[in-house]
């Protein structure tokens, strides 16, 4: 471990990219880490997508310069596609063994996160009653008032929460049919509004109602508190659905031992637990939990995420599809002209 | 050019007014005019006075400053909108500089390549900006084009890259102004007494041009004021970077943000507007006897 | 002309500077743009991303595209047309001329978030104008009006295409030449007359070639449509992004066909627009 922080702060940075600070106190993450090393971090493009990650490790290969990515922090289905494509290196980390077998790749290619589950985001100063439950969004009290969090062709995000809905309708995690038949219902009946929601947009009352990971939810409830009164309320009905993303290090990374060292950094106890300020499951939880790793003040914040189910690359793959397709015929509003 | 005839009196130019026009209005024109500006103040400042309501308003729920506070204290604010500016002069200096003498060869020497170079200008308009980002890195990331090792190489990259975006709007601009002025003539009697190329597009068009010149300008210094995608993937810490971070997160910030920046960047181009009136060196020729 | 010329083949060396700086930083990336638009996504070469465009998915994305670029096009042209005579011929105070210039240069370039934010602002569910009919009793939104469709994002996009108008025919109009007006008023022609028969046809070419500028400014947008309508309008801008960005895998060879579609649409307009200029032209000949 003293050779790769001696060779990391050799290389001196470490280049990030689609690190929102506010998507589990990634801020605080990356402080913390060029605190303990010494390290610059270079943050390229917050709010890339995966695919435009990945595009960034193809395009800047044989690169050195500040916008070639060190590091990647992906969606789950990205995992496998960038390891056949050859964009990343295995890296074991040292807590490798406390990772859960479901979340990695067994050759240490990829490597899961933190997941959080899928809650109703609500701006309590505009919606009087505050929805329990995916039926409760049918009421026509909330007409005009819910957006999805993301364009459910594009995003992760959105994805889940149409897989989510499902869930609680009678489908299954094989199918994600169901989830693309309340979304219709909830169109049909003018609930659902054709604007991508967001922190700003629910704080301000534009879109009062949205469906996020609880993590990003509550990071807004905090960060907009002298705005709104922002409420989290993981629906009653569907459960609890987990979502999974990932981590690597480019196979073309300019600053390999720094991009090591990061990944020993976010899987230490210390990192796992800078995540878990931002309401963020890491993936390590049960395993500091059980070792009593946790602040109990910390532990009280976390929504309870007990029996969270949590679909496979498989079944992803599958409700992706069949979401992406069918969205525009069946659900697609109005768009008029 | 033996045997050409300039029947012209030499170089009388006809500068074109910057300032004001003496042309008498008609009463009749005087309220159409009146009527035109008052829509087009109404459908333009709605959306500004509503985010600016938005701006003092949103923060503890009364009127307040608050949200400007909170962006002008932010010492990313100046450093970025700064950057920005530099590269935004660089941008027209390396536009004007390819643009002028381009559209002044075309209109001049070979008005049939007219519509390829149109079609080239019009370009950055059909590549998508991830496109055109990821495109350059591949090109300038490997020998034998690596220029892309550093912070400093790669924003020479990045001025290039905005003037060539700057390519339809710079083009176009000069392209009205060249028609406005009879090139040719102009062309002729320069070279009557004796002016070289260089000196012709220096001396006799770029002067004649300032009106173009500066409606190009501006719609040039905007576009890099506020470019993000580029910026973004090439890891420049600019203005536009600065701004969508912002946006992502907060309800009043962006507001003020909005307000701020527009604010500014309007009086960077009364600047450049005020600079270009008063343009040191330029002559008037007049009519010899 | 009379006289000796010196061989033409020569000329097109005046526009070197241009091809090379042009290939350096706009046709380089566009021919790996073509490039990757024949690869599979899986590897290999094939045309099969090209035979995906008649999809009629695709075709709505393009007719979407180039309906509201004509429609911005067509009546920014206008409109911007009428604001640049106004400042210009209209008898305003001159001071007016110079905030609109510079009004323009800026309001030319505000788009994306910000923009679809203040227009939201100002005409969402929430927004001040609407508020503003609300207190009079009309519920905008119970009518058929929204801002998130295809005329919502029109008034949005003219935002930019107003200025875009003034700034660029500023300098043809400025170059009107005085004795022109000076001569029909002469004739007893009307003010009317004089724009109909004279100034009109003088500037048609430019002002073709502005509104073909609009149009392409209009055609490549996506910030803008893609922060108002969260990718709900299909434009074949939002098309191409969601294929080669975002969180899902999708089909980038598509993505980079649907981008050379956009070429071919592009050229084609510019072959029109060029058709016209030329019989523009020839009446000033």
């Amino acid at each position: 471990m003293e050779g790769l922080i001696a060779a990391a702060q050799e290389e001196g940075t470490l280049t990030t990219i689609a690190l929102p600070h506010d998507w589990c106190n990634y801020g605080g993450v990356i402080e913390g880490f060029k605190a303990k090393y010494g390290l610059e971090v270079n943050e390229l493009a917050p709010d890339a997508g995966s695919a435009d990650e990945l595009e960034a490790v193809r395009a800047n290969q044989g690169s050195t310069g500040p916008q070639a990515p060190d590091v990647l922090d992906i969606g789950l289905a990205f995992g496998p596609q960038a390891k056949d494509e050859g964009l990343i290196q295995p890296y074991m980390v040292s807590t490798w063994d406390s990772i859960p077998d479901s979340a990695k790749d067994p050759e240490g290619y990829w490597y899961g996160d933190y997941y959080g589950v899928l809650a109703f985001e609500v701006n309590a100063d505009v919606v009087e009653n505050v929805p329990q439950t995916w039926a409760d969004l049918l009421k026509p009290e909330y007409n005009g008032q819910i957006a999805l969090a993301g364009d459910p062709r594009v995003s992760a995000q959105a994805i889940s929460a149409v897989f989510a809905a499902g869930l609680a309708n009678g489908g299954s995690l094989d199918d994600a049919q169901a989830g693309l038949d309340f979304f219709a219902q909830l169109a049909e009946a003018g609930n659902l509004i054709p604007v991508i929601a967001e922190s700003g947009t629910v704080s301000s009352g534009e879109t009062p109602i949205t469906i996020r990971w609880t993590y990003n939810a509550l990071a807004n409830r905090d960060a907009n508190a002298d705005i709104a009164d922002i409420q989290v309320v993981v629906p009653a009905d569907s459960g609890r659905y987990a979502g999974v993303y990932v981590q690597a290090i480019s196979a073309y990374a300019p600053h390999p031992n720094a991009a090591k060292l990061w990944m020993e950094f976010l899987y230490s106890d210390e990192g796992q637990n800078i995540w878990l300020e931002g309401y963020c499951h890491p993936i390590r939880y049960e395993d500091l939990v059980g070792r009593d790793a946790v602040p109990a003040d910390q532990l009280e914040k976390l929504p309870d995420v007990e029996g969270a189910v949590f679909p496979s690359l498989d079944q992803i793959g599958a409700a992706s599809e069949l979401i992406t397709t069918n969205w525009d015929a069946e659900v697609g509003v109005n768009v008029g002209g | 050019m033996a045997g050409v005839t300039v029947t012209a009196p030499p170089v009388v130019i006809e500068t074109p007014p910057a300032i004001a026009t003496p042309v008498r209005a008609g009463a009749g024109s005087k309220v159409l005019a009146w009527v035109i500006m008052l829509a087009g103040v109404l459908y333009f400042f709605a959306p500004l006075v509503a985010t600016g309501e938005r701006a003092f308003r949103a923060i503890g729920r009364t009127f307040s400053f608050e949200a400007f506070r909170r962006v002008i204290t932010d010492p990313e604010f100046l450093r970025t909108f700064g950057e920005s500016v530099i590269n935004a002069v660089a941008t027209i200096v390396v536009s004007l500089l390819v643009i002028v003498p381009t559209a002044y060869w075309v209109t001049l020497k070979v008005p049939k390549l007219r519509s390829i170079i149109e079609f080239i200008t019009l370009l950055p308009f059909v590549i998508p900006a991830v496109v055109l980002v990821f495109g350059l890195i591949r090109m300038y990331s490997r020998p034998p084009l690596a220029i892309l090792g550093s912070y400093g190489s790669t924003r020479i990259i990045l001025i290039c890259a905005y003037a060539a975006l700057s390519f339809p709007y710079m083009y176009r601009s000069v392209d009205n102004g060249l028609r406005a002025i009879n090139v040719r003539t102009l062309t002729e009697a320069a070279q009557s007494l004796g002016a070289t190329w260089p000196t012709i597009v220096w001396r006799v068009i770029f002067p004649n041009l300032r009106v173009a010149l500066l409606s190009g300008a501006l719609l040039t210094f905007a576009i890099v004021i506020g470019e993000l995608t580029v910026a973004l993937y090439l890891g420049q810490h600019t203005f536009g970077p600065f701004m969508s971070n912002l946006v992502r997160n907060f309800v009043a910030e962006p507001a003020a943000l909005t307000i701020l920046s527009f604010a500014m960047t309007w009086g960077a181009m009364g600047f450049i507007s005020y600079l270009t009136r008063r343009q040191p060196g330029k002559r008037r020729m007049r009519r010899r006897p | 002309m009379e006289g000796q010329r010196p061989p033409r083949s020569w000329n097109w060396v005046g526009i070197l500077p241009f091809l090379l700086f042009s290939s350096a930083f706009l046709l380089g990336p566009a021919i790996i743009l073509l490039v990757r638009s024949l690869q599979a996504n899986e590897g290999g070469w094939t045309l099969g991303n090209y035979r995906q465009l008649i999809d009629p998915q695709v075709l709505e994305a393009y007719g979407l595209s180039v309906r509201i670029s004509i429609v911005t096009a067509v009546v920014g042209g206008v409109f911007g047309f009428l604001l640049a005579w106004a400042i210009i011929y209209g008898g305003l105070p001159r001071v007016f001329r110079s905030l609109l210039t510079t009004f323009s240069g800026v309001a030319s370039n505000f788009a994306g978030v910000p923009l679809a934010a203040a227009f939201i602002f100002t005409l969402g569910r929430i927004g001040m104008i609407t508020a503003l009919f609300g207190f009079f009793g009309i519920d905008l939104y119970d009518s058929d009006f929204s801002l998130y469709n295809f005329w919502g994002l029109t008034v949005v996009y003219m935002f930019f295409q107003f200025p875009l108008m003034v700034l660029t025919i500023t300098p043809a109009l400025e170059g009107l030449k005085k004795e022109w007006k000076e001569a029909s008023e002469n004739l007893g022609a009307t003010s009317w007359q004089y724009w109909r028969h004279v100034a009109l046809p003088v500037l048609m070419p430019s002002i073709l070639g502005t509104i073909i500028l609009l149009f392409g400014n209009a055609f490549g947008a996506h910030a803008t449509a893609y922060a108002l309508t969260g990718g709900t309008l299909r434009l074949a801008t939002i098309l191409i992004g969601a294929q080669i960005s975002g969180d899902v895998l999708q089909n980038q060879g598509l993505g980079y066909a649907v981008a050379m579609g956009m070429v071919l649409i592009m050229g084609l307009s510019i072959g029109l627009y060029t058709i016209l200029q030329r019989r523009a032209e020839r009446w000033l000949a």
